[in-house]
């Protein structure tokens, strides 16, 4: 889905939550579930996280005025609330049901993509270095987006993407047969 | 060397089909609806956690867009009522019984719900006129106000509108039609004048 104009994401919450909200969950839930997926390595902590985050924001939209609404930064707050999720989850125990190896996975998953690899790169990279390199390049957030879900300045965020960017390189070069 | 910033779009899945629709029906933003029978043929019922949303027999919604379209709200098409419901739903409908299952009024204005309260307080074979319902809401004066309240039932048959008739006891109108509503006061044992 094509994402709409946050101005026209707020109106339609402040005139009819329930629709808004429907808005909300079809323009950003699939980037959440995807960076979820990512951040997690399991498919049944993202379908967690991508459906707690938007419960929590409906319950709070429900609690906000008009104009708390109307000034707030969609993406990045529900971003916020899913990091956090996915925090949550990271201290817990390893998850029970990881991602299934390329050749098991459904219907619905890319035939380019092999889980198994990209969970054990994405890995290699330090935490803040993995969450700002899917937040940018998985669920495609701008810089400045993913300053304010991180709460780290916009200058250190960059050097965060560059440097998990550069590692990933280094792994996939070595993984090359020579 | 492939793109890694291209590699890395290709991890933006699309997410398990249902995960929209549990998320939207989880939070209250979109109800389910099934068909159930009646006496009347079949009929649309829609819900959410909290309660039943929305009733229209078929033939008037024969599609569920319809239903959408009238009740104003995004419904998802489920194979069949919960449990609980149903037995309630069953009970209402060939009991009577219209105040003993939940309900969700969300949506609609405080009037309008408190008419709906007090209708749901007649008995089945019973029937009250719209100037009753006014006075159970210590409001005498507001009878045109309960007759529109009552036009716009989200719940009709279920939550009883068909048991309010005008004060002089003629039939008055309704959503489906007088005779609709004839017929099911006639099988609810109400005396008509």
């Amino acid at each position: 889905m094509t994402i709409p104009p946050t101005a026209d994401v707020r109106t339609t919450l402040v005139s009819d939550l329930d629709k808004g909200f429907t808005v909300l969950v079809r323009a950003y839930q699939p980037g959440i579930y995807s960076g979820a997926l990512r951040l997690t390595h399991s498919r049944e902590d993202a379908q967690e996280v991508a459906q707690d985050t938007f419960l929590r924001a409906y319950t709070a939209l429900g609690k906000y005025n008009d104009d708390r609404i109307l000034k707030l930064k969609v993406r990045p707050w529900l971003w916020t609330i899913a990091v956090n999720l996915c925090r949550t989850r990271a201290k817990r125990a390893r998850p029970t049901n990881p991602l299934p190896p390329e050749e098991t996975l459904g219907a619905d998953d890319d035939d380019h993509f092999d889980d198994t690899d990209w969970n054990r790169r994405l890995e290699a990279l330090s935490q803040t270095q993995r969450r700002a390199v899917v937040l940018r390049h998985v669920a495609d957030l701008p810089v400045n987006e993913i300053a304010e879900v991180t709460g780290r300045p916009v200058g250190t965020v960059k050097a965060d993407i560059s440097r998990g960017l550069a590692r990933l390189r280094t792994i996939m070069e070595a993984e090359e047969p020579k | 060397m492939t793109n890694i910033e291209e590699l890395l779009g290709d991890l933006n899945v699309t997410p398990p089909v249902d995960l929209e629709r549990s998320t939207l029906v989880s939070a209250g933003a979109a109800d389910q609806v099934a068909t159930t029978d009646s006496a009347f043929g079949p009929l649309w019922i829609s819900w959410s956690p909290i309660g039943v949303t929305g009733v229209s027999p078929l033939f008037a919604c024969p599609t569920v867009d319809e239903f959408m379209e009238v009740h104003r709200r995004n419904v998802y098409t489920a194979s069949r009522l919960p449990a609980d419901l149903t037995d309630q739903i069953d009970a209402a409908l060939e009991f009577g019984t219209t105040s003993e299952f939940p309900v969700d009024l969300r949506g609609i204005t405080e009037f309008q719900g408190s008419v709906l309260e007090a209708c749901r307080r007649i008995e089945s074979g019973s029937v009250r006129s719209y100037g009753w319902i006014a006075d159970e809401l210590k409001n005498p004066g507001a009878v045109r106000a309960v007759g529109t309240a009552l036009g716009h039932n989200p719940i009709p048959l279920l939550i009883p509108c068909h048991r309010v008739v005008r004060s002089d006891g003629s039939i008055g109108s309704y959503a489906f039609g007088s005779d609709m509503k004839h017929d099911l006061l006639l099988s609810e044992g109400a005396i008509l004048a």
